[in-house]
């Protein structure tokens, strides 16, 4: 039983030793501090969602416009390569989301590992991304006009298809900026997967206290959900 | 627990914590309905389903994002209001495409009202003339089952003859005619 802290004074209400350490003296009670980082979360998600729409949009108007080209340049894409990344980046946001149980029930060793995991996953991402981006960019399909039409068509004629008509380059800029900034958000992922993973090793997450392996989580699950969109879009178009 | 205070007054489950803590069966099982359904997908991109396969192949996503979002992001057991945060950046996104989809639609439409004529793609020249050039370039990449480019180039041309005889005025664009 402790005393009621006098009117006027600085600090939190709550008394100390009943919060977690990073509890910030704006706050009335632990609980609001926690919902509102995952309340600007979530609104950060949202902006992230609009940014990712634009570029979605400007696929579905080339669609909508070119349609034999879209589905001809897509051919090209490796729908196993691209099934493998989503398999991947589906069991990192499975690891991630143990990763935030982990916290929630106070489990350190499991917490840890399962951060590992998902990291070891977003790099495997990154992989399979420079093994398909090195093998566009050796037969000169870069995104708009550095795009190579003639280097381009023999790979299309060796692949066995006709070279596509319309505006191929046009297609691979989309998918260039697409698959790219979705590619920047898992390299980002990865930098704040490690901060967590640092943060986690000097124990300083536990059921009280979460919030930042919560909001990664939450990141990180969105960049899975872009690219549940993403897959079925650009390499499984017919 | 310890009692606390807030303001000078005694307040209960400050440092409850409110979150729902799924068991990890609940994530399993949501894992293998997302590979489920990432075969699904894979698996109907082969089966040449034509102008279906966009609508199937979005409604397997939808299915798949709601999937994370409910159980991986938690929405299902989180505050309502992070829900409403997020479906109404839902609604922003589809108050995005609809408009910007009515003014490409009815564009058309509108300039040929106004009398504005736009030189807008006129089926493909420069890309034809890549295309020539390629041809002229590899003519031993001639591949069996696949049309010759050239023989395509010369329907095109053929095409474009026909469709000028129809009257219709892009094939007939000035610099197309031979």
């Amino acid at each position: 039983m402790t005393s009621p802290p006098a009117h006027g004074t600085h600090g939190p209400d709550v008394e100390h030793d009943a919060a977690h350490p990073f509890f910030q003296h704006h706050y009335n009670t632990p609980g609001q501090q926690a919902a509102a980082a995952k309340l600007g979360m979530w609104v950060f998600l949202g902006t992230e969602i609009l940014m990712f729409s634009g570029l979605f949009l400007a696929y579905f108007i080339v669609r909508m416009f070119y349609p034999e080209m879209v589905l001809g340049s897509g051919e090209l894409l490796d729908k196993t390569w691209g099934g493998v990344n989503t398999v991947v980046l589906l069991t990192s946001s499975f690891t991630m989301a143990m990763a935030v149980r982990s916290a929630q029930v106070g489990d350190q060793a499991k917490l840890v590992r399962n951060l590992i995991f998902t990291i070891f996953f977003a790099l495997c991402f990154m992989v399979v991304k420079y093994i398909e981006y090195s093998g566009k960019f050796s037969h000169g399909i870069f995104p708009g006009k550095y795009f190579d039409y003639e280097r381009a068509a023999q790979y299309m004629i060796e692949h066995g298809h006709e070279p596509v008509m319309g505006l191929p380059h046009i297609f691979f800029g989309l998918y260039f900026c697409m698959t790219g900034l979705h590619g920047v958000h898992v390299l980002v992922g990865i930098g704040v997967l490690l901060w967590i993973l640092m943060r986690a090793k000097k124990g300083q997450f536990g059921p009280t206290y979460f919030t930042p392996v919560e909001n990664v989580g939450l990141y990180w699950h969105l960049v899975d959900l872009v690219w549940i969109f993403l897959f079925p879009l650009l390499y499984l178009v017919k | 627990m310890a009692k606390t205070y807030l303001h000078g007054k005694p307040v209960e489950g400050v440092i409850e914590v409110h979150e729902h803590v799924s068991p990890a069966s609940s994530y399993v099982k949501v894992l293998s309905a997302l590979f489920v359904l990432t075969g699904i997908t894979y698996a109907v991109s082969f089966a040449n389903l034509g102008p279906a396969s966009l609508p199937v192949a979005m409604v397997v996503a939808l299915i798949k994002a709601t999937l994370v979002c409910m159980y991986f992001m938690h929405l299902r057991y989180d505050d309502r209001y992070h829900v409403f945060v997020f479906l109404s950046t839902i609604i922003f996104v589809a108050i995005f495409f609809t408009f910007t989809m009515f003014d490409l639609v009815s564009r058309p439409r509108l300039n040929e009202e106004q009398d504005t004529f736009f030189r807008v793609h006129q089926g493909g020249d420069w890309n034809d003339a890549q295309r020539a050039k390629n041809i002229d370039k590899y003519p031993a990449l001639e591949v069996p089952g696949v049309p010759h480019a050239a023989d395509a180039k010369a329907d095109a041309k053929a095409d474009a003859k026909a469709d000028a005889k129809a009257g219709d005025a892009k094939a007939a664009a000035p610099g197309k005619a031979p």
